[in-house]
């Protein structure tokens, strides 16, 4: 639905501040007193630690104070679970054993803080560290996923009988009836990477404590500020009101900093009530690599069941899941496998099953894409691997499979993330496909230009892959939408923003509303001061679940100024409009009053006010959606490799989305970009590389590759399709982690049809070239 | 990481065994050795300071020498930690006897690191410690030279004068500097400690060999 803000591309109203450097960030601040912390960090993935001598660290001038977990008493213990277990999944099983805030009697992953130094400075701090002696019984590290549960590993946590985190399976059908009707069984093995979220600014936290007041303030980049608070007012027996919690402008969220209690604000909060000085930490960049949640390996073991014809009877999946030393964020991360491996296909018989699996390396909590992107690759190599035994295009038997345009609501069976049966809502699988091979020129490319190409010894290669993103889900968010007598709105959630343009977009839904210029919504995110209530930024979820709580908040806010205005215009409340920043009668618009002055009527001073009646042009709403809204689309590739250095030059992409309606067709456009090239860094660049011995060796942008501007697609064509969900009013569904999902996938097929004379097939989702040199060079048997 | 090589030294296997039973020498192989102590039988113990440039930074370690076959071979344990993080590897060096009184030896070593070392310096370290062993065999080629002249004319008087920690450090600079100056992060310096370390294994190891 199109209004006069909503459905436009309107310039983000936050860029002319950002732009001009009229913004404060998390370092741009700076409290009288404040004190600066510093982390000693364990060097060993595994080891007890026999003793730690602080004593020359605390002599060093300007050092306040160096504490151990000892020093911290009976505050130190396991955090609370960021996501509630999987128990609404029949037979799920799971061992929780949460993120410890300083390691007590081991460490269990490289950089896992051991000790914190309060100082005047940071390079005070920092000196002290190295002054503190850390004796360590060194011990074998758990790294490896699949022998982690085998018998006589060591482990990561003792007092469990084995690595094995959690255990979860599920079935729709039957694959065992499946492998009866199938003519043809494939199996393939595939290997999942590891990636960093790699914020442009990395996480930090500010904590000031009024001991007079008796009031807390944290200032934290954090996608939650509501879990922040609530956990810290928990921690320290405070009311939740007793604690503030406020996020600066912030540089990049895209999932680690959805995290709370995690060492910096279970210590730091501590700390600064007992010294009774503010104190800030912000993180370096390789404490960002070795010590903030970072996303999954996962071992994929594989089969497809199919008929000649390429119809596909079924899909058994079996994967491990790395979730790293400690398990916080319990299983959102291989649910989403889960849900999103046959999503846009006809599987009648789908068994996945997955282990969840400590090692000794950085906790696994979500990454843009968080999980689906995995799903998604599997099932698309499988259906490439099916292709090629079959004699089959790619592109005929994925138009043989794709679930039809009619089939929604489509039930699932699988449970995801929101502990509910995934439905997808609503879609049209078959049109995207079409448009995106439309798009990239598929055919012509097959049949003309990559063998004219081909003849000339140039290796050009097509690709095309579909994706679904389950977005929006639960539990809800809220908003309250306030005019003020000077005639502007303000907006309040506790939705969080790391860049989302969420400043514009709630404004739109709003202005639509209220009849207000778009330019006089001001939108507070991220600050419990003015709004207590929300679950977190997380799961592409802002716009769909905060963007339709703003909505109903608005549209009461309307309801209320149109009963005011009916009264003080003497005119019916259908025959009002609300415009130009008025309520008027439509049609005698000199007849009006300015909504500013509505807004102070609604708050009378003296005399009575009628029952039932409540003060000002404001309201609250909350939105919860059943289940989540689940947007799709599709993407094709187009590859030229240097057969020499293995180089991949992306000459086109053609990325086709549906998440409804768009509320701003621009922003949803920089969502897609932004997620295409993170999702290109999965396949060809970024990659969390953990030695033997659980070290992460590549803790620096020096050996961690990230995909630069020069690295996007030569020719990039988005196209947009629009099935609005049903699910809310708006017709949303979420957006922002589509482009990094489906990347992967089309960018192997495309490289392997590049290199389809060397008969090369990859088995992981991230390639470099001199891995794709190595996979040559076996493929030729060298 | 692995760490192999070989190095053909132009003297007797015995003298090339003797040689690096003289903690003078060795220490002098790697300037900002602080103190290479025994503590018992085929033990020893070591700190080393290393400063290049800016940058400066503390390892104290313990090595342990197993397998001893005087003169030909030995298997040494080394176990080094400091503020920029740990080493721990076993090398196993050979003296050859190559008939033509030159003495040929082959090391090949396991090292593992961790922390900063392993976590920022990974990439660097394979190429800096491979300059840190061919300066140790410059000094140690030397020093062999001297000792061999002053048998010959019989003075007790070793006329060897070791490079200074300032002059081995410049050197050691001068083959990284095209990487180095692409490196924002001067604190990188501090991984070539433990290419130090990797260097005290070997060079320590043929201490602990001859004695």
């Amino acid at each position: 639905m199109a209004g006069k803000y909503v459905h436009q591309s309107i310039l983000r109203l936050e860029d002319p501040e950002l732009i001009t450097g009229n913004v404060q960030f998390l370092d741009d601040i700076k409290l009288p007193g404040m004190l600066h912390a510093a982390f000693k960090r364990s060097d060993y993935a595994h080891a007890r630690i026999k003793s730690i001598d602080v004593s020359e660290a605390r002599k060093l001038p300007g050092v306040i104070g160096v504490y151990t977990a000892e020093d911290f008493g009976d505050y130190i213990k396991p955090g609370p679970l960021q996501v509630p277990p999987p128990t609404a999944i029949k037979g799920a099983t799971y061992a929780a054993r949460t993120t410890m805030p300083i390691a007590k009697d081991k460490v269990r992953y490289a950089g896992e803080p051991v000790a914190i130094v309060i100082a005047e400075s940071r390079y005070i701090a920092e000196d002290a560290c190295d002054l503190i002696y850390v004796d360590y019984e060194p011990l074998e590290a758990v790294v490896d996923l699949e022998k982690a549960l085998q018998p006589g590993s060591p482990l990561v946590h003792e007092d469990l009988p084995s690595n094995e985190a959690g255990h979860v399976r599920q079935e729709r059908g039957s694959w065992e009836q499946a492998v009866k009707e199938a003519d043809l069984i494939i199996k393939r093995k595939f290997f999942i990477n590891r990636n960093a979220g790699a914020a442009m600014e990395n996480r930090g936290i500010v904590v000031q404590w009024d001991k007079h007041a008796k009031q807390m303030t944290i200032w934290c980049g954090t996608q939650s500020v509501i879990a922040l608070r609530n956990q810290t007012a928990a921690r320290l027996g405070l009311f939740e009101s007793q604690v503030r919690v406020i996020t600066p402008n912030t540089g990049g969220g895209f999932g680690p900093k959805i995290n709370t209690s995690l060492p910096d604000d279970v210590l730091i909060t501590y700390l600064a009530m007992k010294l009774d000085r503010p104190i800030k930490w912000f993180e370096d960049r390789r404490e960002n690599f070795l010590a903030t949640t970072s996303e999954r390996d996962q071992v994929h073991y594989c089969e497809i069941a199919v008929k000649r014809d390429g119809t596909i009877v079924g899909l058994k999946d079996f994967f491990y899941h790395n979730t790293g030393a400690y398990n916080p964020y319990m299983m959102t991360v291989p649910l989403n496998t889960q849900t999103h491996t046959v999503t846009n296909y006809r599987v009648p018989n789908f068994l996945t099953e997955f282990y969840v699996v400590f090692t000794n390396q950085m906790i696994v909590t979500p990454v843009r894409g968080a999980g689906r992107q995995y799903g998604v690759f599997v099932m698309e190599r499988m259906l490439d691997a099916a292709a090629k035994e079959l004699g089959m295009s790619p592109v005929e038997i994925r138009r043989k499979n794709l679930l039809p345009a009619n089939a929604y609501p489509y039930y699932t069976s699988i449970i995801g993330q929101d502990f509910v049966e995934g439905v997808l809502d609503s879609g049209d699988y078959p049109s995207a496909f079409e448009k995106t091979l439309e798009l990239i020129e598929y055919d012509k490319f097959v049949k003309e230009v990559q063998p004219k190409l081909r003849a000339e010894g140039k290796k050009v290669g097509i690709g095309v892959a579909c994706f679904s993103e389950g977005t929006g889900v639960g539990p809800y968010e809220g908003a309250r939408v306030t005019v003020g007598g000077n005639g502007k709105v303000v907006v309040t959630t506790g939705y969080t923003s790391q860049g989302q343009a969420h400043y514009t977009t709630f404004a739109q839904i709003v202005a639509d509303q209220l009849g207000v210029d778009v330019k006089d919504v001001k939108v507070i995110t991220g600050d419990t001061g003015y709004f207590g209530w929300g679950a977190g930024t997380f799961a592409s979820r802002g716009i769909t679940v905060a963007g339709t709580a703003t909505h109903l908040a608005a549209q009461k806010v309307r309801q209320k100024a149109l009963k005011l205005a009916s009264k003080i215009l003497q005119a019916p409340e259908e025959e009002l409009e609300l415009a130009d920043g008025v309520v008027r009668v439509a049609d005698i618009p000199s007849k009006f009053i300015a909504l500013g002055d509505l807004a102070t009527l609604a708050n009378p001073m003296r005399g009575t006010m009628e029952p039932g009646t409540e003060p000002g042009l404001e309201a609250v709403a909350y939105y919860g959606p059943p289940y989540g809204a689940t947007g799709a689309g599709a993407v094709g590739l187009i590859v030229e490799v240097d057969p020499e250095t293995m180089q991949v030059s992306l000459e086109k992409m053609a990325f086709v989305h549906d998440c409804g309606t768009p509320v701003n067709p621009m922003v949803v456009d920089g969502q897609i970009h932004g997620g295409i090239q993170m999702g290109i860094g999965d396949a060809f660049y970024e990659e969390l590389i953990y030695d033997e011995n659980g070290q992460l060796v590549t803790a620096s942008f020096m050996d961690y590759l990230f995909p630069q501007a020069t690295d996007m697609p030569k020719k990039l064509v988005l196209g947009h399709m629009e099935t609005p969900s049903p699910l809310n009013p708006l017709g949303i569904k979420g957006v922002g982690e589509a482009g990094a999902i489906p990347i992967p996938s089309v960018f192997t097929q495309a490289v392997e049809n590049a290199l389809w004379d060397t008969g090369v097939e990859f088995d992981r989702d991230t390639l470099s070239p001199s891995r794709i040199f190595t996979y040559v060079q076996q493929a030729k048997g060298a | 990481m692995k760490l192999e090589g070989e190095h053909v030294f132009k003297g007797p296997r015995e003298a090339v065994w003797e040689m690096f039973y003289d903690p003078e020498v060795l220490a002098s192989a790697l300037p900002g050795t602080q103190k290479l102590e025994m503590i018992a039988e085929n033990e020893y113990e070591g700190a080393m300071n290393v400063r290049i440039g800016p940058v400066s930074g503390s390892f104290t370690g313990k090595l342990v020498i197993s397998d001893v076959v005087e003169p030909e071979t030995c298997t040494l344990t080394v176990d080094g930690r400091g503020t920029p993080g740990f080493a721990k590897g076993v090398g196993k060096v050979q003296f050859i006897d190559q008939g033509d009184g030159t003495t040929l030896m082959k090391y090949e070593g396991d090292l593992n690191i961790g922390g900063a070392l392993a976590s920022v310096g990974q990439r660097m370290i394979d190429s800096v410690a491979k300059t840190m062993i061919r300066q140790a065999f410059e000094v140690l080629d030397k020093a062999l030279e001297a000792r061999l002249a002053a048998k010959a004319s019989g003075s007790e008087v070793v006329d060897f004068k070791p490079p200074s920690e300032t002059e081995f450090a410049a050197a050691v600079a001068k083959d990284m500097a095209g990487g180095l100056t692409k490196i924002p992060e001067v604190r990188l310096l501090m991984y070539i400690i433990p290419l130090v370390a990797v260097l005290v294994l070997l060079a320590v190891l043929f201490r602990g060999c001859s004695g």
